[in-house]
């Protein structure tokens, strides 16, 4: 320590997080975010328990700041803060030194060997989801969903799977060309489920009031649940939830409990990313729809129906503005709109999940 | 006695055997009441309960009967706790008119009862003038509160006697305030204290000197959630203390750890909360409503204006405290933009509001907030328009109790203080001209109201806001929904 301070950029913890969403889409980002710091307090040989903390706390800094959007992944962040804490606060036998020291490389050699645990309990729990989900769904069932969660098709397909269950399915497709890539974008899970002989229907953001009425009910995923037990998710799903509401359509949400976050936003524009859902601007006459268009990030008016082969034109307009496009806009859907939050543990009512996270924080 | 707006009005007052007819079930034959054979029947919780009862009353006829000049009321906690029992008494025998024993034990007081046979003749009137009572709200009416220090016990000590009189005046007012200027008036009791000889501190400490004190404080105003738990706490600290522990030691230890329960629960929680709460507030354009006068929203408000947010705050107030004119004033002191208006004009102040912040008096375990009246009606106001509302909260003032509504448990102050000089003034004119006798015209507006028997004046302190109204509870272990607030106090209560 007294010789030479490790340099903190010494392991560059964002490439890490960048290639490990990228090799494997699986990966949610809280898992992802645990893998990379992982590898980081791997590589980095630290001697005392506040100089293993303050390396750690760099690194979480530098990843949620190279990212747009970090709540889903301060629930990876702050979920294995916790853990270290706690491992250092009280180190198992095995971990410390015969004099009582916490032995720093026991920590780094179990942190490594448990490594892949993370990420292979996540698709576990993604799995006992999908299976305990299947009740939700019964025979003649009309699912209104969106977006691109990995829980909600993997749930779906369990279903389409069982083959006893006959169900149809409508998704909301935005145009947005950034979301449309991948295994696990919104036109590909409506490949995937026509494949397998689900009947699937797509509609626009604009036509979800017009189709409720068809609609049994809304099964959503989340980018985290928060702590009065609402979501962040997708932008379009808060309205997706306020109208079933109106209409009485039950609104479940499906969500590994990894994804739970310790933040309480009051409202929309509580929450902790900066992000315009509404951005104003003048022009001259006829410039506008031109503007619009490169605001909204390739979204266009006129495109409303799904075309999969405009996504690379219009995606490469607008990569070049906006360096992280992967981040979707989100909104915060209150606790008061879901009617329940489907986890590995079980069904969660909204008002649970607060005693969950207290649990992991006190 | 005409007074009395319960339909059943014009009873007897009870005689001491009345709260036995609490008892019996309520399918019972007439004749059954008539003494012994019907005891048998009674179970062990109900007789116990029926002991209780027979013994407060018989404390409060002792006390009618020297007319409050004796010491504190030492009833005050059995007084307390009526209002549970007589809601139990209710479920057993709902036909039966509202009666409790505590109601019984009060001599000049109608209780709306059963005409039996058995009845003894009500005791004659010692006196005349009666506090009128508001029928639904009979269960909070206790001893009237003590405006002097001359009825106090002679073991209170004077800090204590000076605290009670700046509750009673509402010069000491709101529950941070309050409990921790009792635990500083509790430090200067602990340093006077001596153990006699033959006692132990542990024993004799809680039980024949602080309960005097405590009992005259809540002779003074009831006691607040916060006082309670540090109470509770200070109790515990006291039994916990080794009795091989030298005096001088033992006393040492207890003002230290008084100083680190205000440190930790109170002053570093203020901190917190107000770092937490100042963060919720957006850089430019927020426009903050608060309600009444709450220390720690004043801090934060502070403190965010420190900061350099540029916020507009909107303090709502109202009849008879006027507690947010402080709190308005302090504020325009400071440099903030501040307009403040009344709770009758709250739905238009509402109009371009982005954020309410409110204090509490306690936070309930089924996440509702109890606090100044009018709260209610500021966060159904704000509920409406979508506003969200945060509650700024010390984990102290945490309470495992639930509230359902505001009548069960609640403060209910003097109804005098209701009329100001100045409306007493504008009363005056009013007056009937065979009314007005005394030189002293707005006691004479004062005593016009009380006699007049279709008038009944209600004073109440506080309300309970429903959990539906409050977006965040934001306490010393950050932000949560109000249904958090039972997980944080057993952690809270547990360390």
């Amino acid at each position: 320590m007294a010789t030479e301070p490790p340099p903190p950029d010494k392991y560059d913890i964002v490439a890490a997080y960048q290639r490990l969403l990228a090799n494997d889409h699986d990966l949610t980002k809280p898992i992802a975010a645990i893998e990379a710091l992982v590898d980081a307090m791997a590589t980095t040989s630290t001697e005392t328990v506040s100089e293993t903390l303050e390396t750690l706390e760099d690194h979480i800094r530098t990843l949620k700041s190279s990212v747009s959007n970090p709540i889903s992944l301060s629930a990876g962040t702050d979920l294995f803060q916790r853990y270290l804490i706690t491992t250092l606060n009280r180190p198992s036998a095995d971990l410390t030194s015969p004099a009582g020291a916490v032995d720093f490389d026991a920590i780094r050699n179990q942190l490594l060997t448990n490594r892949g645990l993370f990420a292979s309990r996540a698709k576990a729990h993604r799995a006992t989801i999908a299976q305990s989900g299947r009740n939700l769904i019964r025979d003649g069932a009309r699912v209104l969903t969106n977006g691109g969660s990995r829980v909600v098709a993997a749930l779906l397909r369990s279903v389409a799977e069982t083959g006893s269950v006959r169900f149809q399915v409508v998704y909301v497709l935005d145009p947005d060309a950034a979301s449309q890539e991948g295994e696990w974008s919104g036109p590909a899970i409506v490949a995937m489920l026509r494949a397998k002989g689900i009947p699937v229907a797509t509609i626009p953001d604009s036509a979800v009031a017009g189709a409720l009425a068809e609609i049994d009910l809304i099964v959503v995923g989340a980018e985290a649940i928060v702590m009065n037990g609402g979501i962040i998710s997708k932008m379009g799903t808060y309205q997706m939830g306020l109208l079933g509401n109106i209409k009485h359509k039950p609104f479940y949400v499906v969500a590994e409990s990894h994804k739970f976050v310790r933040i309480l936003p009051a409202g929309q524009y509580d929450l902790p990313i900066k992000q315009r859902a509404i951005d104003f601007k003048v022009g001259k006459e006829g410039e506008l729809v031109s503007i619009e268009h490169e605001s909204q990030g390739g979204y266009t008016v006129e495109d409303e129906a799904v075309d999969l082969s405009d996504s690379g034109a219009s995606g490469g307009k607008t990569g070049k503005k906006d360096s992280d496009n992967s981040e979707n806009p989100v909104d915060y859907t209150p606790p008061n709109l879901i009617s329940g939050i489907l986890t590995e543990s079980g069904v969660l009512t909204p008002s649970a999940v607060s005693e969950e996270l207290i649990k992991i924080w006190f | 006695m005409s007074a009395d707006p319960v339909d059943t009005g014009e009873t007897p007052a009870a005689p001491i055997s009345a709260p036995s007819d609490a008892a019996p079930p309520q399918d019972a034959p007439p004749t059954a009441e008539k003494g012994a054979p019907e005891k048998p029947a009674l179970s062990g919780a109900e007789l116990k309960k029926r002991a209780k009862a027979e013994k407060a009353a018989k404390r409060a006829q002792q006390k009618a009967a020297t007319d409050g000049t004796s010491g504190a009321p030492h009833d005050s906690k059995p007084v307390q706790q009526e209002p549970k029992q007589q809601k139990k008494d209710g479920k057993q025998a709902p036909k039966e008119p509202k009666q409790g024993p505590k109601e019984a034990g009060q001599p000049g007081m109608p209780i709306p009862m059963r005409r039996r046979q058995s009845v003894t003749l009500p005791p004659p009137k010692e006196k005349e003038e009666v506090i009128k009572q508001v029928g639904l709200f009979g269960h909070l009416y206790g001893q009237p509160k003590q405006h002097s220090i001359a009825a106090a016990a002679k073991e209170v000590h004077p800090a204590i006697l000076a605290l009670g009189l700046q509750y009673s005046s509402y010069v000491i007012c709101g529950s941070t305030a309050r409990c921790v200027s009792m635990l500083l008036a509790f430090k200067k009791v602990i340093e006077s204290y001596t153990t006699p000889k033959g006692q132990a501190l542990a024993r004799h400490l809680t039980s024949h000197h602080l309960s005097p004190q405590i009992t005259y404080l809540q002779a003074c105003r009831p006691i607040s959630i916060s006082m309670g738990n540090a109470i509770r706490h200070l109790k515990d600290l006291i039994v916990k203390i080794d009795p091989a522990v030298s005096e001088a030691d033992a006393k040492e230890h207890l003002i230290d750890s008084i100083d680190s329960f205000i440190k930790e629960r109170i002053t570093a929680a203020d901190e917190l909360i107000s770092e937490e709460a100042m963060r919720k507030i957006a850089e430019k354009g927020d426009v903050i409503l608060t309600y009444a006068s709450s220390t720690i929203v004043q801090t934060t408000l502070l403190k965010a204006h420190d900061a350099g947010k540029q916020f507009r705050v909107i303090v709502v107030d109202s009849k008879p405290l006027y507690e947010g004119k402080a709190l308005a004033r302090n504020l325009a002191h400071h440099g903030l933009q501040v307009s403040y208006s009344l709770i009758s004009s709250a739905a238009h102040a509402m109009k371009n509001v982005t954020r309410i912040f409110l204090g509490a008096h306690a936070m309930m375990s089924n996440g509702r907030l109890y606090s100044r009246i009018g709260t209610a009606a500021i966060a159904m106001l704000a509920h409406e328009r979508d506003i969200p509302v945060a509650v700024l909260c010390e984990s102290v003032k945490f309470t495992d109790q639930v509230a359902l509504d505001s009548i069960v448990k609640n403060e209910l102050a003097s109804p005098e203080e209701l009329l100001s000089e100045n409306e007493r003034s504008a009363l005056v004119d009013l007056l009937p001209k065979e009314k007005s006798s005394s030189t002293d015209k707005h006691e004479d507006v004062m005593k016009w109201w009380r006699d007049e028997p279709n008038l009944q004046m209600l004073n109440l302190l506080y309300d309970v806001t429903p959990a539906e109204y409050i977006s965040i509870v934001i306490t010393e272990f950050g932000s949560l929904p109000p249904s958090s607030v039972p997980v944080v106090h057993r952690i809270s209560t547990n360390t």
